[in-house]
C-alpha cells in the first residue's frame, strides 16, 4: 500500500473570499491560448492543457510535481481577465455593500454609535450559534435610511440591480426641458395642463430674491444658456414648487464597483459580519480567473481517435477568446459601445462558466444544443457532487441477490452462493502459521471455491491468480506476502436491507457458503429487517479491514442485535409457523414417546432426554411442555399471560403449565426470548431463538398444519344463527332511520341528527358483525387452523377469521359508511335517500360463501382506498422519519452523560433524562432492576471467600465466544 | 389570564443563583450561551427571570424520579 494515503486529520475549515494574488500564486502557468492540442496531438504551452496543469495520459510525467497520471492531482492554472467581471455567487453581497457604503468615501453610512450598536448585536448573535444573516440585513436596512454619508455628507443614490450581474446607480439629474418648466412655473401655470390650480404668478426679479441669484442668471437659465447648478437647481424647485429632475440610470461598470470596493475600510466591513483579515470585497469582482487542473476537466478520446474536451475546457476555451479579442479591440482603440458589448460577453461567459442555470440568461450550450454542464452544476442536485459522489457512493466488495430461507442456518449465519464468495475476497496477510493455508487457497486458483484471486508481492506488485498461473504461483507464495482468498464459512460480513430504516437493517452475519444463487438467512431475523421471501433482495458487504471486522463481530453481529433499542425488547424471535408449531407443542401438553420426543430435539443441542413425564402402556412418554423446557435454562424463573390467554409458569427452567406462544417466544417482546437475551446474555439467547425454531419446524411438521376452504365452513345451524343475528340488526337499523325519518331521533352532544343516525347505525352493525363473528367462533373448534393462528399470535386475527366465515361487515370509506356515487345514492340500484345498511356497503356475506355483485363492487371501493391510504401513509412517514433522521444524525452521547451535537453544543443533560440504555433496561414497569444486588449475587454465587474475589476484581476476562466456526477456516487441499 | 406554570403539566422552573451556576458550567465544561435556550416570552418563567438567566427545569421522571435541565433566556 503506498504509504502517502495515509488519511489525514482535517483541523480546520476557514470560508472566504480568495486574493486575486493567491489565485496567481498557486498558478502553475499562465494560461492565453483558447487551443488545446496542437495538429501533432501535443498540449499547447500555455494553452489550456499545458502540461502544467497536470496529467491526465497514462504514462506522461506532470510538470509540475514530476509524478504520474493517478498520483498528481492535477495543478491550477489562471487567466488574466482583460477587465474586471462580477462573480455571480456573490451578486446580492455586492448590492447590499453598494446599498450601505458612501459612493464617495466607501464608508459605511452608519454613525459611529450605530456601528457599535451593531457590531455588538453581531458578536451576540455569534455566541448565542445564531444566524448572522438577520444582523447583517439590519445593519444594510438602517445604513440605506441615509441619503447623506454622515462622514463626507456626499449625497447617495439608489442602487438598482439588474440580475444577474449589473448594477445601475438612480440620480436625479436636471431635465432638458428646465427652461420651459421654469418659465410655466413662473407665469402660473401647472406642470399639469389639466390642472386648473390658480398659482400666483413669479416675476423674474421675485425669484432672484428668493433663490439668492443674480437677475442676469435667472434669465440665462430661463433662455437655456445656463445650466443651474445643484444648489441652485433646488433653490429654484423650493421657491417655485415644482420639480425640475429626471431620473438617470447611470450604469456602474465592474471597475467602478472594484475601486469603490477597495476604499471600505476593514473596521466598516467587519460591521457587516465579514472578517476582513480573510476577506476584501474587492474579491469578489474577479481580475483573474482561476483555470481548474486538467485532471477535473478530463478530455476524452472518442473510439475515431478524435478528442472530445469536457464542457468546462469549452468554456474556458469561450473565456480565453472573448478575453484575447476584449484586448485587442481596447489596444485598437475601439469605440466604448463595442468594448462595452465585449465586456458584456466576458461577463456572461464568465458567469455561465461558474453557474449555467441562471434565471434571467440563457444557458450557454454545447454544439448539440444541450446546456452545458459548468461548476455549480456539478455540485448541486440528486447526482451532483455531494448527493451523488460523497453522501452516497458506490462500493466494491459488496453483493446483491435475492433472499431464501434457511431454517437450519444459525441466526448469526448468512448463506452465500459459491459465485459470490468466489468473487468477494478477504486479503490474508501471509505469515509463518498461514504460509500453508495461503498456498494451498492460491493453488485452488480463481475459480475453485476456496480459492485466490489476487496476490501481492512484498514489493507491491499485484498478480491476478488465474487457472494457469495458480499451481506455479502456490510455490511461491512466502511469508509477508498478501492473499486475496474467497470467502469461506465463518468470514464476517455486513448484510443489509432497504431501506435501512433502524440500525437492525444492517447487522453482521458469519458466511456459510453454500451452493445455488440466493442468500440463505434463518427466517428469525426477518423482523428486524423487515424481510419477506416474495422476491425480496438483499446486499452484502464483505469487509477489507481487520478493525472493521473486529467492530461488526462485536457490535453489529446479530446476536448483539436481539434487544431492539426502538422498545427495548427483543425484536429477533419465533415468527408465523415457529409460533404455531410451539403451540401445538404445548397448549394440549400432549405426549410423545421416545422416539418421537428424540425427533423434535434432533436439531437442537440436548442429546439426552430428560426423566420420562410417566408410562403409557408400558412405554415411557415425554409431554410438550417437558420437551419445551428442555432448552431453557436451568435457573429461569417466571409467569406471565400468553396471547392464548393462561398464565404461564416457569420454575427452575421447567414449564410448570400454560401455552408457549407469541407472547412468550415471539419477536416483537416474547416474554421468555427477552428475559433470556437479558439475564444470561446474547450469546444464550442466540441459542435459544435458534433451538426454539428448530424445535417449532419439527414440531409443526410432526402434527402436520395446514388451511383449507373447508377449514372455515360452518354449520347449516350457525349458518342460520348468524343470518337471524344480522337480520335483527337490520330492524334495529330499520326502526332507527324511521325515527329519524320522523324527525324524533335525539341528537347526541356535539352532533347533527345525521351523524348521530350515522353513528347508531354504524354501531349497530358493528354489533352485528361482531355477534356473526361470535356465533361462528362458537361452531369452530379449538383446533382449527386458522383459529389456533389467531389465538397463537402467529398470523391473522379473529377479526380474519369472522369475515372468512361468518360475515365481512361494513365496507368504509374514510370512516364513514359509503356515501359517494349518485346524487343521495351510492348506486342507481338504491333509492336517492335510501338509508339501509345494504345501500351504503354493509357486506354481509362471508369470503366463504362469496360476495353479491353490489357487495362485491363496495367491497372494492373500501378495498382500493385501503390501498390508497396505505401507500400515501408510507410515503408521508417515510419522508418524515427521513427528515427526523437528518436532524438527529449528528447528534452524540458524550463521555459525561450529556447529549450534544457537533459543535458540542448541549441537546440533553443526561441521555434520555435517566443516562440509560433502553436495552439495557427490565422492560416490565414494576420490576426494576436492582444493580448492587445482581453484582453481589454473582459475585458470592461466584467465590467462596473475600480473597478470591478480590484476586478476581483485579483482572477481570471474559469469554468472547465471537464465532460459531472456531475450527471452519482450514481449508481442505483439493487432492 | 391562565397561570400555566401553575399547570400540573407544566415542570418546576426557576432561576439558578450565579454562583451555583458557575459549577454547572464547569461541570459541562460549557459557556453560558452553550445552553439550550428558553424565549424571555415564555409562560412557564418565573417572573424574576430576566434576558441573560439561566433557568432549571425540573421534571419528574419515570426513571430517575426527577430530570434537570438547564436553560438560558433569550429574547
Amino acid at each position: 500500500m503506498p504509504t502517502d494515503t495515509t488519511p489525514k486529520e482535517i483541523g480546520e475549515i476557514s470560508f472566504g473570499l480568495m486574493d486575486p494574488e493567491e489565485y496567481r500564486e498557486m498558478s502553475a502557468t499562465k494560461v492565453i491560448t483558447a487551443d488545446t492540442y496542437d495538429d501533432d496531438g501535443f498540449p499547447i504551452d500555455m494553452g489550456l492543457m499545458d502540461p502544467r496543469l497536470g496529467v491526465i495520459d497514462p504514462g506522461l510525467e506532470c510538470k509540475t510535481c514530476g509524478q504520474h497520471s493517478g498520483a498528481c492531482n492535477g495543478h491550477f492554472g489562471h487567466i488574466e481577465l482583460a477587465a474586471p467581471v462580477i462573480h455571480v455567487g456573490f451578486t446580492k453581497l455586492i448590492r447590499r455593500l453598494l446599498r450601505g457604503t458612501c459612493r464617495d468615501c466607501s464608508r459605511l453610512l452608519l454613525t459611529e454609535e450605530q456601528k457599535a450598536e451593531f457590531t455588538e448585536q453581531l458578536t451576540q448573535t455569534r455566541e448565542l450559534g445564531e444566524e448572522l444573516g438577520d444582523v447583517t440585513k439590519a445593519a444594510i436596512r438602517q445604513a440605506r435610511k441615509n441619503d447623506h454619508c454622515p462622514y463626507c455628507g456626499g449625497e447617495q443614490f439608489d442602487i438598482q440591480h439588474e440580475k444577474p450581474t449589473t448594477y445601475y446607480e438612480i440620480q436625479e439629474v436636471l431635465t432638458n426641458e428646465y427652461p420651459q418648466m421654469i418659465a410655466a412655473a413662473m407665469q402660473g401655470r401647472s406642470e399639469d395642463e389639466d390642472d386648473d390650480e390658480e398659482r400666483e404668478p413669479v416675476s423674474p426679479q421675485e425669484l432672484a430674491d428668493s433663490t439668492d441669484l443674480d437677475l442676469a442668471r435667472i434669465n440665462e437659465i430661463l433662455s437655456g444658456e445656463f445650466r443651474p447648478r445643484e444648489e441652485d437647481r433646488t433653490a429654484i424647485e423650493k421657491a417655485l414648487d415644482v420639480d425640475l429632475t429626471v431620473e438617470d440610470t447611470n450604469k456602474l461598470m465592474p471597475s467602478d464597483i472594484r475601486d469603490w470596493f477597495e476604499d471600505i475600510p476593514d473596521e466598516d466591513i467587519e460591521v457587516l459580519g465579514i472578517d476582513s483579515e480573510r476577506s476584501r470585497p474587492e474579491w469578489m469582482i474577479l481580475t483573474v480567473l482561476p483555470v481548474p487542473p486538467v485532471t477535473a476537466r478530463p478530455s476524452i478520446t472518442l473510439d475515431n481517435g478524435q478528442r472530445s474536451e469536457d464542457d468546462l475546457t469549452h468554456k474556458l476555451v469561450d473565456i480565453i477568446r472573448i478575453n484575447q479579442r476584449f484586448m485587442e479591440n481596447r489596444e485598437a482603440g475601439a469605440p466604448q459601445l463595442i468594448i462595452e458589448d465585449l465586456w458584456e460577453l466576458l461577463q456572461y461567459h464568465v458567469t455561465t462558466f461558474m453557474d449555467n442555470e441562471i434565471s434571467g440568461t440563457p444557458p450557454a450550450r454545447h454544439r448539440s444544443g444541450r446546456p452545458l454542464k459548468t461548476l455549480s452544476q456539478r455540485l448541486k442536485g440528486k447526482d451532483g457532487r455531494f448527493r451523488g459522489s460523497l453522501s452516497g457512493k458506490r462500493v466494491n466488495f459488496s453483493a446483491r441477490t435475492v433472499i431464501s430461507p434457511d431454517p437450519t442456518l444459525s441466526l448469526n449465519e448468512v448463506g452465500v452462493p459459491e459465485r459470490v464468495a468466489a468473487e468477494m475476497t478477504q486479503t490474508m496477510r501471509v505469515n509463518e502459521g498461514t504460509v500453508e493455508e495461503a498456498r494451498r487457497y492460491v493453488a485452488n486458483g480463481p475459480d475453485d471455491h476456496p480459492g485466490a484471486n489476487y496476490v501481492r508481492r512484498p514489493d507491491g506488485r499485484r498478480l491476478k491468480v488465474t487457472e494457469k498461473n495458480c499451481e506455479e504461483l502456490s510455490e511461491k507464495v512466502e511469508v509477508g506476502w498478501e492473499v486475496n482468498r474467497h470467502l469461506v464459512d465463518g468470514d464476517i460480513v455486513i448484510f443489509n436491507r432497504q431501506p435501512s430504516l433502524h440500525r437492525m437493517s444492517m447487522m453482521a452475519h458469519e458466511v456459510v457458503v453454500m451452493p445455488h444463487k440466493t442468500f440463505r438467512l434463518n427466517t428469525v431475523v426477518c423482523p428486524p429487517y423487515n424481510a419477506d421471501f416474495d422476491g425480496d433482495e438483499m446486499n452484502m458487504h464483505a469487509l477489507q479491514n481487520e478493525e472493521a471486522r473486529a467492530e461488526a463481530r462485536v457490535l453489529m453481529r446479530v446476536q448483539e442485535q436481539i434487544l431492539s433499542p426502538r422498545f427495548g425488547e427483543n425484536i429477533v424471535g419465533a415468527i408465523q409457523d415457529h409460533i404455531s408449531g410451539t403451540y401445538l407443542l404445548t397448549h394440549e401438553n400432549p405426549r410423545f414417546n421416545e422416539t418421537q420426543a428424540l425427533d423434535l430435539l434432533r436439531a437442537t443441542r440436548v442429546d439426552e432426554l430428560p426423566e420420562p413425564d410417566g408410562q403409557d402402556d408400558d412405554e415411557p412418554y415425554w409431554t410438550g411442555r417437558t420437551i419445551f423446557s428442555e432448552l431453557l435454562p436451568d435457573d429461569l424463573n417466571m409467569e406471565f399471560t400468553s396471547s392464548a390467554g393462561d398464565t404461564v409458569v416457569i420454575e427452575n427452567g421447567q414449564v410448570v403449565e400454560g401455552t408457549i406462544d407469541e407472547d412468550a417466544v415471539g419477536a416483537f417482546g416474547g416474554e421468555i426470548v427477552d428475559t433470556i437475551a437479558k439475564v444470561h446474555g446474547k450469546t444464550r439467547g442466540r441459542i435459544f431463538i435458534n433451538e426454539v425454531s428448530s424445535l417449532a419446524m419439527r414440531s409443526i411438521m410432526h402434527f402436520g398444519f395446514s388451511i383449507a376452504i373447508d377449514d372455515e365452513t360452518i354449520p347449516e345451524e350457525a349458518r342460520r344463527q348468524i343470518q337471524e343475528a344480522i337480520e335483527q340488526a337490520y330492524d334495529q337499523v330499520e326502526t332507527l332511520i324511521e325515527t329519524y325519518e320522523a324527525g324524533e331521533l335525539e341528537s347526541l352532544p356535539g352532533r347533527t341528527v345525521d351523524e348521530t343516525l350515522e353513528m347508531k347505525i354504524m354501531q349497530r352493525l358493528g354489533k352485528a358483525r361482531d355477534s356473526a363473528g361470535d356465533i361462528a367462533e362458537d361452531h369452530l373448534d379449538d383446533d382449527n387452523p386458522a383459529v389456533i393462528m389467531a389465538e397463537s399470535g402467529a398470523r391473522g386475527s379473529m377479526l380474519n377469521l369472522t369475515q372468512m366465515a361468518a360475515c365481512v361487515g361494513q365496507q368504509s370509506m374514510s370512516g364513514e359508511r359509503v356515501n359517494r356515487g349518485y346524487q343521495g345514492r351510492t348506486l342507481s340500484h338504491y333509492e336517492p335517500g335510501d338509508l339501509s345498511p345494504e345501500a351504503h356497503g354493509f357486506v354481509e356475506s362471508s369470503y366463504t360463501e362469496g360476495l353479491q355483485p353490489r357487495e362485491f363492487f363496495f367491497h372494492a371501493m373500501g378495498g382500493r382506498q385501503g390501498l390508497v391510504d396505505t401507500a400515501v401513509r408510507t410515503s408521508k412517514s417515510g419522508y418524515l422519519q427521513r427528515r427526523l433522521i437528518n436532524a438527529l444524525s449528528e447528534l452524540e452521547t458524550q463521555y459525561d452523560g450529556t447529549v450534544r451535537d457537533t459543535s458540542d453544543t448541549i441537546v440533553q443533560f443526561e441521555f434520555g433524562e435517566d443516562g440509560t440504555s433502553p436495552v439495557q433496561v427490565s422492560s416490565s414497569v414494576d420490576n426494576e432492576i436492582d444493580v448492587d444486588a445482581i453484582a453481589d449475587r454473582v459475585m458470592d454465587a461466584e467465590f467462596d471467600d473475600e480473597d478470591e474475589k478480590r484476586a478476581f476484581l483485579g483482572e477481570r476476562r471474559r469469554a468472547t465466544n465471537l464465532s460459531e466456526h472456531t475450527d471452519a477456516r482450514r481449508v481442505s487441499s483439493d487432492d | 389570564m391562565v397561570d400555566v406554570s401553575q399547570h400540573k403539566l407544566v415542570p418546576e422552573h426557576s432561576v439558578v443563583d450565579e454562583d451555583v451556576l458557575e459549577g454547572i458550567l464547569d461541570e459541562y465544561d460549557i459557556k453560558r450561551t452553550d445552553l439550550p435556550k428558553i424565549k424571555r416570552g415564555d409562560p412557564a418563567l418565573p417572573d424574576d427571570a430576566d434576558t441573560g438567566d439561566v433557568i432549571t427545569v425540573v421534571r419528574d421522571s419515570r426513571t430517575t424520579d426527577r430530570a434537570v435541565a438547564y436553560r438560558l433566556v433569550v429574547d
